[in-house]
């Protein structure tokens, strides 16, 4: 199977491949050169007129790109105002006469951070098509990286712990269970894991990682790249079994994983099992809701009249056995049917 | 002999949420055009899993020869039907200064329904270059620049212009000026022809915020470039369209707020039927995550939804999982507290004098499982102060209604009569006052009921009043200590008439804003006090005290 990825790219960008070129997640796909800081430059003084006479003097209008070498002003008469280096015109001050500039840095690379091949060019972004799979999380954190699939726990509703992390786990993106702690992310930073895929995660265990690391990154002590994504939901909230077992038939399959857009590509890989609403009497389904979120189980029937939950709430109830023996109503619109591995 | 045939006239009214469709079906009986049937199904389940379940209301109460025509009937009934913006329409806000001009730009641009996605003001801390690599990078529909007073010539709000024609791309979204008058003409000049609008300054001086004629000009844009479908099916312009004509066929001035899972519209409608309305992008229930320490808010509010950790768990899973339903009790007092929270946010310059009638919208508030809870939500998060009639929109018709042609609309809610709102009683809530201290004496006359003695209303109390649906009753209120109704009064007796409703007379001296214990057991227990007197069933001619 195949899947689509899109690289936007930042306005000025010139894309360095071509439709039809296969990359690497580590390939510049466009360059870009990134404005650096403002600087002043005197256009009045220079011309030898006044601050609103060389406005008119001026030959680019604020938000012009302008080549090194090129003339920012001129007065007819010879007098010429010429940039040093390749700049945008930001703006003239008409008290002073001196324009701002901001010089641009020298060739930036634009990363798609996927292995795939270039599909179309547009100057707003390189859409690349992937061989494998897509899977979509609910949520994340970090940046895009890119490593080879590693199981760390046994079962999909083991929690993720810090000891299972160790020299081997580092360059890959870890596969974990029902969540994790801050203090289990932090040692697999350090020990330079690069990534982390969890059936859930407390939300306050990801906000005080994502602090630390922010306070760390302003002292600068952190290197490389980290992501983490989560698939289920946010609290203790186990792996679909299934889906837990799709990534252990994937072990050791290279992957690409952007925390922030909660996308997980692996690489050369069958589709997953797939999810579906609505879920029938006999299918296999997953709870997204407390007090059964990340439970897995078969859905008995779907009761005939409205139920009323403890909640209060009244709405559509089915009957499902979940996987721990247990049997209770759970609200359809808390339900998605769990496809089953096209190989099951 | 020939069967006589059976005539079924139906119509069936929709309003398409991004995450609930909410489905009426209006049918004459007995010559009255009357709600027959209602359901509410998760969006992505589908057109006939909603046709399937009304039907299976409908089968056990229509004429026997109708049942098994009644799939038909339903495919093939007049559709009245509204639906939700596909998605949020996305601006990038540059201005000079983070709290005058960008905080001015940024609530306008909220409030006429844009999501901001990227704000720029050149005292947020960044460096020039990192400003405009973010402004580059940032995928969006508009540009709004704002900067620099109108009787001043800003360098940097020339700058702040430069910034978006640097990092813009040729053709890539109208922009608007709403920054000093005096730089319209220079700034234009920094834009390809026709892509520049100027508008008034939100910040025209130090003193003063004007933002009526931005956020005029962004809900016209939005409507008009980004969103280019016939606009009165936008639920953002049909319910405020209802709350207008209801207004104005009731003569009340009337606050109708719609509490969705992505977004929420605030309308505010004249008795002469003239609105005004405000949408907010993230003003729905999967918004209350990104506000700064909101799971923190929502645990202290709420009292019994669990710790800060379990509720930050659940402002994500609102966000992330937007259909799902709370199933325990904590859940919903969560979720709950966070429609609270955010009516309170969407309310942020309050609500100009009184109103006669709130009206909630919305599936957390008109489907919440027990009225008193809509009540709740209602009071605690707008705090209409005065007397006002409270009411659910319960069925989801008005955002239907309200995109029918204008002249239609006074007619469908005429027809729809009693079934069109469920009213939960009249609330009067008064501010001001000594903690402990009396803040209200009311009186209730009610016809053919024997005269009573007063009801004492301390400040920081709940009371509740049977005062059942269809009842009518005249109240004197007496203030004392301080209280106030929130309108400057002359007299400190105040005789209103009270409609019932299916929680009552509420009479709520808790002030605005409400005042909580700062010892977190305090709060619990206050909290409870509150919830339970309004929970309890109405009996009649007793009072429920908190």
């Amino acid at each position: 199977m195949s899947v689509i990825h899109r690289v936007r790219l930042p306005v000025g960008a010139t894309p360095t491949v071509e439709v039809g070129h296969s990359v690497e997640p580590a390939e510049v796909l466009a360059t870009r050169r990134a404005p650096r800081g403002g600087i002043n430059v005197a256009v009045s003084a220079a011309l030898r007129q006044s601050p609103a006479d060389a406005e008119r003097s001026l030959v680019a209008r604020p938000g012009a790109t302008l080549d090194a070498g090129a003339i920012l002003a001129e007065d007819g008469r010879g007098r010429q105002v010429r940039v040093d280096e390749a700049c945008i015109l930001l703006g003239y001050d008409r008290d002073d006469g001196s324009a701002m500039i901001a010089p641009l840095s020298g060739s930036e690379p634009v990363l798609g951070h996927v292995r795939g091949d270039v599909v179309s060019i547009e100057p707003e972004a390189i859409e690349l098509r992937i061989a494998g799979a897509l899977v979509a999380g609910v949520g994340g954190s970090g940046t895009a990286v890119h490593g080879e699939l590693r199981v760390a726990v046994h079962e999909p509703g083991d929690e993720l712990r810090a000891t299972a992390i160790d020299v081997g786990a580092t360059g890959r993106i870890i596969v974990g269970g029902s969540r994790a702690s801050a203090e289990t992310l932090t040692r697999a930073r350090a020990m330079g894991v690069a990534g982390i895929v969890l059936g859930g995660i407390l939300d306050k265990e990801l906000r005080d990682f994502e602090s630390t690391q922010q306070r760390r990154r302003e002292i600068g002590g952190v290197r490389g790249d980290f992501a983490v994504i989560l698939l289920e939901g946010f609290g203790k909230v186990g792996f679909d079994p299934g889906l837990f077992a799709w990534f252990r038939t994937h072990e050791g399959r290279m992957a690409s994983l952007f925390g922030d857009t909660a996308r997980l590509y692996v690489y050369d890989a069958g589709p997953p099992p797939g999810r579906r609403v609505l879920p029938r009497p006999g299918d296999r389904v997953i709870a997204h809701r407390r007090p059964h979120a990340g439970q897995g189980g078969e859905l008995v029937r779907v009761l005939d009249r409205p139920y009323a939950f403890a909640s209060g709430i009244v709405g559509r109830g089915a009957l499902v056995r979940f996987e721990d023996g247990r049997t209770a109503v759970v609200p359809v619109a808390n339900l998605e049917a769990t496809e089953p591995l096209a190989s099951a | 002999m020939t069967p006589t045939p059976v005539r079924a006239d139906l119509a069936l009214l929709l309003d398409v949420g991004s995450a609930w469709t909410k489905a009426g079906v209006i049918g004459r009986v007995r010559g009255r055009w009357r709600l027959v049937a209602h359901a509410a199904q998760p969006t992505a389940w589908g057109a006939t899993a909603l046709r399937r379940w009304l039907v299976e209301q409908l089968a056990a109460s229509v004429d026997t020869r109708l049942v098994h025509r009644l799939d038909d009937l339903i495919a093939d009934a007049n559709r009245i039907e509204c639906h939700t913006a596909r998605r949020p329409a996305r601006l990038a806000v540059v201005a000079v200064s983070r709290d005058l001009s960008g905080g001015a730009a940024r609530r306008a641009a909220e409030a006429a329904g844009w999501e901001v996605v990227e704000t720029v003001t050149f005292d947020d801390g960044r460096t020039l270059a990192g400003r405009l690599g973010i402004l580059q990078a940032a995928e969006v529909d508009a540009w709004l620049i704002a900067g620099g007073f109108d009787d001043s010539r800003s360098p940097r709000a020339l700058e702040a212009a430069a910034l978006v024609a640097s990092a813009r791309r040729a053709g890539g979204g109208p922009v608007i000026w709403a920054g000093s008058a005096a730089l319209a003409g220079e700034v234009d000049r920094l834009f390809e022809s026709g892509a520049l609008s100027v508008v008034g300054n939100p910040r025209p001086d130090a003193r003063r915020e004007e933002p009526a004629a931005l956020r005029t000009h962004l809900a016209a844009l939005l409507r008009d470039a980004v969103m280019p479908q016939d606009e009165t099916h936008l639920s953002s312009v049909a319910f405020p369209r209802a709350i207008g004509a209801l207004a104005g066929a009731t003569g009340l001035r009337i606050l109708g707020v719609d509490l969705g899972a992505r977004s929420a519209t605030r309308a505010l409608a004249e008795p002469d039927g003239t609105f005004a309305s405000r949408v907010h992008a993230s003003g729905g229930l999967a918004g209350t995550v990104l506000a700064p320490g909101a799971a923190a808010r929502v645990a202290r509010l709420a009292g019994d939804a669990g710790d800060e950790a379990a509720v930050a768990d659940l402002l994500q899973t609102l966000r992330a999982r937007p259909t799902s339903l709370p199933q325990t009790p904590e859940e919903l007092a969560a979720t709950q507290t966070a429609a609270r929270v955010q009516l309170a946010g969407i309310q942020e310059d309050g609500v100009p004098g009184s109103v006669d009638l709130l009206i909630g919208a919305g599936r957390t508030i008109a489907a919440a499982p027990r009225p008193a809870q809509a009540a709740r939500m209602l009071l605690d998060g707008v705090r209409p102060l005065g007397v006002t009639q409270l009411a659910v929109d319960a069925a989801a018709l008005l955002g239907p209604l309200g995109s029918l042609p204008d002249e239609e609309i006074g007619e469908g809610l005429a027809l729809l009569g009693e079934d069109l709102l469920v009213p939960l009683g009249t609330a009067v809530v008064c501010r001001g006052g000594a903690p402990g201290r009396l803040a209200m004496r009311v009186a209730v006359h009610r016809s053919g009921w024997p005269p009573r003695s007063a009801i004492e209303v301390r400040t920081g109390q709940l009371q509740v009043v049977a005062l059942p649906r269809g009842q009518a009753a005249e109240v004197t209120i007496e203030l004392l200590g301080g209280a106030s109704l929130g309108a400057v009064r002359r007299s400190t007796r105040v005789q209103v008439n009270a409609t019932g409703g299916v929680v009552g007379l509420i009479l709520d001296a808790r002030g605005a804003p409400i005042a909580l214990p700062k010892r977190s057991d305090d709060r619990r227990e206050v909290l409870a006090g509150w919830r339970d007197s309004l929970a309890r069933e109405a009996t009649a001619g007793s009072e429920r005290v908190a």
